[in-house]
């Protein structure tokens, strides 16, 4: 009896998938033969929409998939990555209508920074030099190395105007240590041996050279401010959602008997957030610096900003990187594992909490990357990451859960419903249209359009 | 500890209102009164039904715009903005209504909400205040949009109108007695065993035989009418009602209430909602918080609390549920 209503109800849910397909496809026929220069323009402000849409459902569906709970500090994430492109750049491109630069604010990321560094340091680094030094003594090195890298970051909060020279030495050790790493890798897999002695000593002066021509580079260059920015604030918005996992989930995970303490304990984390960030900004809606030159290319008759083009680049690229970190590394392996079943995980010897902090650390980074994409799209509240966030947890719920191709898949289709399902209706339906669809797929099709396996 | 808590906040009020005068003692306790009817409301669905709502602020708007559209007298034509209809219900005329309409929508959304649990539930429910939220803004020929809808109804009992805050504050105290009243027989009943079945073990109880989703609909649709009471009192209240008094934070708060009180405890709900209301209002009068960051700073307290109990104490101040 279950069994058969079961494919009833599967049967006449593909009949309603056809039939609504049919009619959505009829729908943009239609549109576009009645203008096809407005339709190419829903379409093409439902790709951007979506690409928003699609890197918040994928930082999203990253770590639901792994800890399977909706944590809603990415909420907070977007508008972290947002306000801190706000926070950095608000002194020279707004006319320093709104600057603001509370120590207060660079007090609290830099003893964030600190803590998580000094984490790093404890689980990176530690084990393998506790046989040759004395604990006392890595004690006081990993304390003074944290105490700096935290100074370092409050002081690139704290001076944004010459964030290009601050940063640039620091772009120029990762790039250098980057480029030993790839020496390294590269011919232990071409020789089958370490790197050792003189081949050794000339890859550290090629890497060293690499990375000071880089830092050159980054500081020479004027137009650098506003992406350093970006950087910055996706690497705070990070670090915090690292924090958070670390210092407050990681306690709560073990002992929740139920995915609603932690959806319940990141409500309080959002709602603590977002009143902080009213009460730095003000609640009122702020603008971002134009990141592009305002020049809209008129194609067809529809008007393409550049800068939405970027922000669905972005998501491409942001998914391609996903995708490669996920199927191609042991990391991605590990974090696979971890979503399978995290006692397992922990038996075969992956270290969870690393793997999953660095989940939490990577999803947030896609947050605070969509949120911020938005911002120069449109403007920024305090307020918007709950409702960033919704549509993020939507996309993924249409894509289908847990899934990372799903993620862009719903994202893009969200993004693109949405915006064809204003067309007649007016614009302020958007996020009754969004949560229609989230409730009509819930009813039908509540696997998505590509289900997890 | 839940001596310690009922403690606190009982002498925290008392001491509030022999510090602040019985005037705007009157006033709390109207807003209190009309948060507890809401809480305990709400307790109903999350504590006892366990399932987490964070869309009770829809059915509360509900009853206040159904309210203020039936009752309220203000000649729009004067003020060139988009008018409605001048109906001019009488204030005991409308309340059945507004009660009525919520408790319909939620029949309407509990109908489709009823396949959803946990965390689903939880979107769907954001989903609901979203919703919600959006009509309230932009039907503009029922609500009249941002502009909101001036003279609503005071009660009025034969000619004597009650428009004097005490006569209110009794009025709206009456209310949540008889909310509290009708809560308490529901989670005494065997209607109320069975809801606490529902949240223990949904498949176990449905074995039993009983019917899950109809009980569930029947426990949504009544807490539903308590919020469209509250709405209609909230409106009648304050006199004036705009989208803003509706927006999805306040329905976070509402839970944080909820959970902060205790979650499955009718006394647990008046409490939080009591404790809410004094630290909004205390923290009013702290020197050190300027006084356009109350709001905020009351709701950094409140989610750093949140945080705090999920962690060392998740079943609340006197709460009997664990999350």
């Amino acid at each position: 009896m279950g069994a058969q209503l079961a494919s009833y109800r599967d049967r006449q849910s593909q009949l309603l998938a056809i039939a609504l397909a049919v009619a959505a496809i009829a729908y943009v026929v239609w549109k576009i033969s009645e203008s096809p220069e407005q339709a190419l323009q829903f379409a093409f402000n439902g790709l951007s929409v979506g690409a928003v849409y699609a890197l918040l459902a994928m930082g999203f569906t990253l770590v639901y998939s792994t800890v399977w709970f909706f944590d809603l500090y990415y909420g907070a994430a977007a508008a972290i990555g947002a306000y801190g492109v706000f926070y950095l750049r608000s002194g020279e491109a707004l006319g320093g209508l709104y600057e603001v630069n509370e120590p207060f604010v660079n007090v609290a990321f830099a003893a964030v920074v600190a803590g998580v560094v000094a984490w790093a340091l404890r689980e990176g680094l530690y084990t393998r030099l506790r046989t040759r030094y004395r604990t006392r003594n890595l004690i006081l090195a990993a304390s003074l190395l944290s105490a700096a890298a935290g100074g370092y970051a409050g002081l690139v909060l704290a001076r944004p105007n010459e964030i290009e020279v601050l940063l640039s030495p620091a772009i120029g050790v990762v790039v250098g240590l980057a480029v030993l790493w790839m020496v390294r890798r590269g011919h232990r897999l071409a020789h089958g041996r370490a790197l050792t002695g003189p081949l050794l000593a000339v890859a550290a002066i090629v890497a060293a050279i690499a990375g000071g021509y880089c830092a050159l580079l980054v500081a020479d260059a004027p137009g650098s401010r506003l992406y350093l920015s970006w950087a910055v604030s996706c690497l705070l918005a990070g670090t915090v959602g690292l924090a958070l996992y670390r210092g407050l989930y990681v306690h709560m995970i073990a002992r929740a008997r139920s995915p609603l303490i932690m959806l319940v304990a990141s409500l309080g984390v959002l709602l603590a957030m977002t009143a902080a960030t009213t009460i730095v900004f003000q609640a009122a809606p702020r603008p971002l610096p134009d990141a592009f030159g305002s020049d809209p290319v008129v194609i067809a008759g529809a008007t393409i900003k550049g800068f939405n083009v970027f922000t669905i680049a972005v998501a491409l690229v942001g998914f391609a990187g996903l995708w490669l970190l996920l199927k191609q590394t042991s990391f991605g392996k590990a974090v696979r594992a971890i979503g399978d079943d995290e006692e397992v995980a922990k038996v075969v010897g992956i270290n969870t909490t690393v793997v999953i902090a660095v989940v939490f650390f990577i999803g947030a980074v896609y947050a605070a990357l969509a949120g911020l994409l938005s911002g120069h799209d449109t403007a920024i509240q305090p307020r918007m990451g709950l409702l960033l966030l919704l549509k993020g947890w939507i996309a993924s719920v249409v894509g289908g859960l847990g899934n990372l191709y799903g993620a862009i898949v719903g994202g893009f289709a969200l993004g693109m419903v949405e915006q064809f399902g204003i067309w007649d209706l007016a614009g302020e339906w958007r996020d009754v249209i969004s949560f229609g669809v989230l409730i009509l797929f819930l009813s039908f099709w509540p696997k998505g359009l590509l289900p997890r396996k | 500890m839940e001596l310690w808590a009922n403690l606190i906040v009982l002498t925290w009020a008392v001491a509030f209102m022999l510090w602040q005068g019985v005037g705007f003692a009157i006033t709390l306790g109207t807003v209190f009164a009309i948060w507890a009817i809401l809480a305990v409301s709400l307790n109903l669905v999350v504590g006892f039904t366990g399932l987490l709502s964070i869309g009770h602020i829809g059915f509360f708007g509900i009853g206040a715009y159904a309210m203020a559209f039936l009752t309220s007298d203000a000649s729009y034509e004067q003020l060139r903005t988009e008018a409605i209809p001048t109906l001019g219900w009488p204030f005991f005329a409308a309340l059945p209504v507004s009660v009525v309409l919520a408790g319909v929508t939620a029949l309407l959304v509990g109908i489709v909400f009823n396949r959803f649990r946990d965390d689903i539930f939880v979107l769907v429910s954001f989903g609901f205040a979203i919703i919600a939220f959006s009509v309230f803004l932009n039907l503009r020929s029922v609500t009249r949009g941002a502009f909101g809808i001036h003279e609503i109804e005071r009660p009025a009992i034969g000619g004597w109108v009650l428009d004097g805050e005490v006569e209110f504050l009794v009025f709206a105290l009456i209310c949540l007695a008889l909310v509290v009243l009708v809560c308490w027989l529901i989670v005494t009943s065997s209607f109320g065993r069975v809801l606490t079945a529902i949240r223990e073990d949904e498949e176990a109880i449905a074995v039993f035989g009983y019917q899950v989703t109809h009980y569930k609909l029947a426990v949504w649709v009544i807490s539903a009418m308590m919020a469209g009471l509250a709405g209609g009192l909230f409106g009648s209240w304050t006199t004036f009602i705009d989208p803003n008094s509706f927006i999805l934070l306040e329905s976070m708060l509402l839970v944080c209430i909820v959970i902060l009180g205790g979650l499955a405890t009718i006394w647990g709900s008046l409490l939080g909602a009591m404790a809410f209301v004094l630290l909004d209002e205390g923290m009013r009068f702290l020197p050190f918080i300027p006084s356009e960051f109350v709001g905020q700073a009351r709701q950094i307290v409140l989610g750093i609390l949140l945080v705090l109990l999920m962690l060392f104490r998740p079943q609340g101040l006197v709460g009997r549920y664990r999350l």
